[in-house]
């Protein structure tokens, strides 16, 4: 019976001894992704910033630039790449709209951005855009991969359509949350014009073909909770400007938008919720489980050898009878 | 002869998952949101 018993002990203790590395590295990787229907929306705000009042033509101090920045999962396009691919594709169709402070379009910036649904490798497919432009993207945008590592990362920017490195820059706790924390630096780059302008009757040709030049700078931040690879916060600061300005603007240099970008405060909240929730389903699949089952795994071995030992004891010897009283023959 | 019976025993449905997931795709994630782009300043967030 003992020995039976430690049999199906064994049993156990191998499967769980077997299950905890298949589920880290066999089944994490195909399992976490990245749904391809997400839908996103995130607001930012600059306060104060500058901007350029193109009635004016005057660079002028606001009380508030706002970013509303949109990603939707596009599933019929994920669909039909996925066929080629051959892989679990997201596409997500984004838009940057900034509004000056009185609500009205100041710029917009559509994208299409077509990655990996596991290991948020990019995936070059037609329709890969930014404001219209077909574009190829090397590395990340707007999401790091899942179980981000403490290095630095190509990170694609949409206003120079180019990827550079965003550098780690260290641990930090975010609402205490332990997150890394990257930064990139984008110097003063010749960008083209977006395609919607601000104004009726200025157009990016008009302005390309009265010598004007747009340049841009940023600084990007962002605090990336490590294990979903999600941004729980990011900031930029940002400046933006026409030059080669004089003979149509009377100067040489004019702002287009200066400002310290930063996620608002019900937009951290939300985020910080959301990710919260996604890590524990990444941690159970990483962490949890396969570190449970391997200690099950040596607590079912270890019962499975002592029930095995106990069985190949040798039985104690029954005591001996005792010894008969000396019978003597009767005289 | 008996432990390596138990320690395949003990194999077989972790073999089995790994070809499950293998075969198996993942179920579809559902259709495209009807929620558009945003262009203007949505309500703030509770």
């Amino acid at each position: 019976m003992r020995r039976r018993a430690s049999l199906v002990l064994l049993a156990l203790a191998v499967f769980c001894a077997a299950m905890a590395p298949t589920l880290r590295w066999y089944a994490f990787p195909r399992l976490a992704k990245i749904p391809a229907n997400q839908y996103q929306d995130t607001v930012l705000e600059a306060r104060p910033a500058t901007l350029l009042n193109y009635s004016t033509l005057r660079a002028e101090k606001v009380d508030k630039i706002t970013i509303i920045q949109t990603l939707k999962g596009n599933v019929e396009e994920s669909r039909r790449i996925e066929r080629d691919a051959g892989r679990d594709v997201v596409v997500w169709d984004a838009l940057a709209y900034v509004t000056g402070p009185d609500g009205k379009m100041v710029s917009k910036v559509p994208e299409r951005y077509i990655f990996d649904a596991h290991t948020q490798d990019p995936v070059h497919a037609t329709g890969e855009s930014v404001d219209g432009d077909p574009v190829r993207r090397e590395g990340i945008e707007f999401k790091f991969p899942f179980l981000t590592e403490k290095r630095d990362y190509q990170y694609f920017d949409a206003q120079t359509r180019t990827s550079a490195p965003i550098h780690y820059k260290g641990t930090r706790t975010f609402r205490g949350m332990e997150v890394y924390y990257f930064e990139q630096t984008i110097p003063w780059t010749k960008v083209p014009m977006p395609k919607a302008m601000p104004v009726k009757g200025i157009t990016p040709k008009i302005l390309a073909d009265s010598g004007l030049t747009r340049w841009y700078t940023t600084k990007r931040m962002f605090w990336v909770e490590p294990v979903t690879g999600a941004p729980v916060n990011g900031e930029e600061i940002h400046k933006e400007e026409l030059r080669n300005a004089k003979a149509l603007m009377g100067q040489d240099t004019l702002t287009v938008f200066a400002g310290h970008v930063k996620m608002r405060e019900d937009y951290l909240r939300s985020v910080g919720e959301m990710v919260s929730s996604n890590r524990l389903m990444v941690l159970m699949l990483v962490s949890y489980i396969p570190w449970s089952l391997t200690v099950l795994a040596l607590a079912l071995l270890a019962l499975a050898l002592w029930l095995e030992a106990r069985s190949r004891r040798p039985e104690p010897e029954p005591p001996a009878a005792p010894a008969p009283a000396p019978v003597s023959a009767p005289l | 002869m008996r432990a390596l019976v138990a320690a395949a025993i003990g194999l077989a449905p972790v073999l089995l998952f790994v070809l499950l997931l293998t075969v198996v795709d993942l179920p579809p994630d559902g259709p495209t949101s009807p929620k558009p782009l945003l262009t203007a300043d949505p309500a703030a967030r509770k």
